[in-house]
């Protein structure tokens, strides 16, 4: 009995302090969320809170003027199809490595897995070069083209399809089920739940690019995604922080969702595919 | 007989040209747009190139004389350093802390973890706004509760420490996660072992806990160091690139002041191989410390 309650004060003390730090460390965010509703005039006094809530100028500035609006489905666009194109690719080719044996298969995996040795930063000035002889620049194709490769989440889904069990597929095939529609009819379905984490990784990946989107869209503003948005609405000599506070509170929706989605799934037990990006 | 081996040399010849058309899609964009850029960067690095990124001769070893010659390079190099090893021993320090103090599942366990954890789905230029504007001379908040008068952007070392917190705080949310899942793996036994033999809990977490998930302490350090040591979008965002930036110039963002700006393709290339050659033992190495991660757990 007298440990428990030394048990609970304990633990409602060592919460109370734990809470009180994630406060500090989101405080940015806040921070973000109090400026956005700062008249322009309010902003100049840098106290933390608004004078009220209910001042939507920013949002509708940063929409309209700053044409976040358009930037908004531009990177919802990128996002979705990079995202959708990336899975595409790596189910593909996780089903050749789970299911069937062949000549050079190990220098086939290698190879796909050395990707990951050489960082994308790297690579910014000659696939910029690339792209732009493809005449690409400045188009939806030419952002997400260089994020069509992902060599964690083609290992993630070999690895997962891989435990399926093999009678599963014999079944399938005494049912009449070719590949194709084994993979479309069984396996997806199967690993749903990874295949779910792998989309929402890619999706805040690509919704959160910036260097590259940057340099791709460079001559074209129309063609910016919101990350590179956000980053214009200011300048040293009309520095306007409550527009571009608006701005990124609107730019963070999307991941916000998507990471609470994230967080609930690997609550599920879907901690090994949450942590590949 | 003769039919048995056709139909199997049929059935290879099929399973051959399935096992291509599965790889195609996934191989040629890596070769295309990682493997070529790649070795291409190599080459450059050697070559003359011109402003438009055609290869106008040998040079050797001329574009790595010039880039380390230039007065800018040391800089640049220095300040990548010395983000890294500020950057990682704080990273370090704070996600394990955070980690051992979520580490027991209580009530309220799903609010502070979330909130640890939040930072993780802020982008890079977002969080670079945010900071921008809280780290304002004018207008912003540091500067009004701390009571002080810094002109962040003006000094190298203020420049650097405002980048430093920034890239700290951004890397706090996964890290921490990595480090309280390695905690959480720990055998509940061991631990209760340690209570029943009257262990302190700072000889517990010392001597104990922090040994038995140094896998994942290595691991993060080792990709925190790659990271860090790839910064270049708060200098981009925040300084501005044009104007004077070599006050907190790194190797990556003086790459995309000379690709993008100045359209030096070699010098690029050159500030490239470099950054690739100073991270990739911590990469192989990281790769190294994920397997035994995985083992462990």
């Amino acid at each position: 009995m007298k440990r428990k309650t030394r048990n609970l004060i304990q633990d409602s003390v060592v919460s109370t302090v734990a809470i009180a730090l994630g406060l500090i460390i989101i405080f940015p965010l806040i921070y973000c969320l109090c400026g956005a509703f700062k008249t322009p005039h309010e902003f100049l006094t840098p106290k933390l809170l608004p004078g009220s809530f209910t001042y939507v100028g920013n949002f509708k500035e940063a929409l309209e003027k700053g044409n976040l609006l358009r930037y908004t489905v531009n990177s919802f666009i990128i996002a979705l199809a990079g995202t959708s194109i990336r899975l595409v690719f790596s189910i593909l080719a996780a089903f050749a490595f789970a299911y069937y044996d062949f000549k050079f298969k190990n220098l086939c995996f290698f190879l796909i897995l050395g990707t990951m040795m050489i960082p994308a930063d790297v690579l910014l000035a000659t696939n910029y070069l690339t792209v732009s002889r493809l005449h690409l620049l400045n188009s939806y194709l030419g952002v997400m083209v260089v994020s069509f490769v992902s060599a964690s989440q083609m290992f993630m889904l070999r690895q997962r399809f891989k435990s399926v069990p093999k009678d599963m597929r014999e079944a399938a095939q005494i049912d009449g089920y070719g590949d194709i529609s084994y993979m479309i009819n069984v396996l997806i379905p199967i690993c749903k739940p990874v295949i779910t984490t792998l989309f929402v990784h890619s999706f805040i990946a690509l919704w959160n690019a910036y260097l590259w989107p940057l340099i791709v869209t460079a001559s074209s503003p129309n063609m910016r995604t919101i990350m590179v948005g956000i980053t214009k609405l200011n300048s040293w000599e009309d520095e306007n922080y409550q527009l571009v506070l608006a701005g990124v509170c609107i730019s963070l929706i999307p991941s916000l969702i998507l990471f609470v989605i994230m967080r609930r799934n690997m609550k599920k037990g879907g901690m090994d595919g949450a942590l590949v990006g | 007989m003769k039919t048995r081996t056709t139909l199997k040399q049929r059935q290879r010849a099929k399973t051959r040209k399935k096992v291509f058309l599965l790889l195609l899609p996934i191989m040629l964009f890596a070769i295309l747009f990682i493997y070529y850029p790649f070795i291409r960067t190599i080459i450059n690095s050697f070559s003359l190139v011109n402003a438009k990124g055609i290869i106008k001769g040998f040079a050797g070893f001329d574009n790595y004389a010039y880039t380390y010659g230039r007065k800018d390079f040391l800089p640049a190099l220095r300040h990548t350093l010395t983000i890294a090893a500020i950057n990682v021993p704080i990273t370090l320090f704070i996600t394990i802390s955070l980690a051992l103090l979520a580490n027991k599942k209580r009530k309220l366990s799903p609010v502070y973890e979330t909130l640890f954890t939040l930072p993780m789905s802020v982008s890079m230029s977002a969080a670079c706004m945010i900071f921008k504007s809280m780290f304002s001379p004018s207008v912003g908040f540091i500067n009004y509760f701390f009571g002080l008068k810094l002109g962040w952007y003006e000094s190298q070392e203020t420049a650097l420490a405002a980048v430093l917190i920034l890239t700290i705080w951004m890397g706090i949310g996964f890290d921490f996660l990595l480090m309280l899942s390695a905690l959480r793996a720990i055998p509940d036994q061991i631990i209760e072992a340690t209570r029943v033999d009257g262990i302190s809990p700072a000889r517990r977490i010392f001597k104990v806990q922090i040994p038995l998930i140094s896998p994942t302490i290595f691991y993060v350090l080792c990709t925190n160091l790659v990271l860090a040591m790839m910064t270049s979008a708060p200098m981009i965002i925040i300084m501005g690139v044009s104007s004077a930036a070599s006050a907190t110039n790194t190797l990556m963002s003086m790459m995309y002041q000379s690709g993008f700006s100045s359209s030096d393709y070699g010098l690029a290339a050159v500030l490239s191989i470099s950054a690739f050659t100073l991270t990739l033992g911590f990469t192989i190495l990281s790769f190294v410390f994920e397997r035994r991660k995985v083992h462990y757990q």
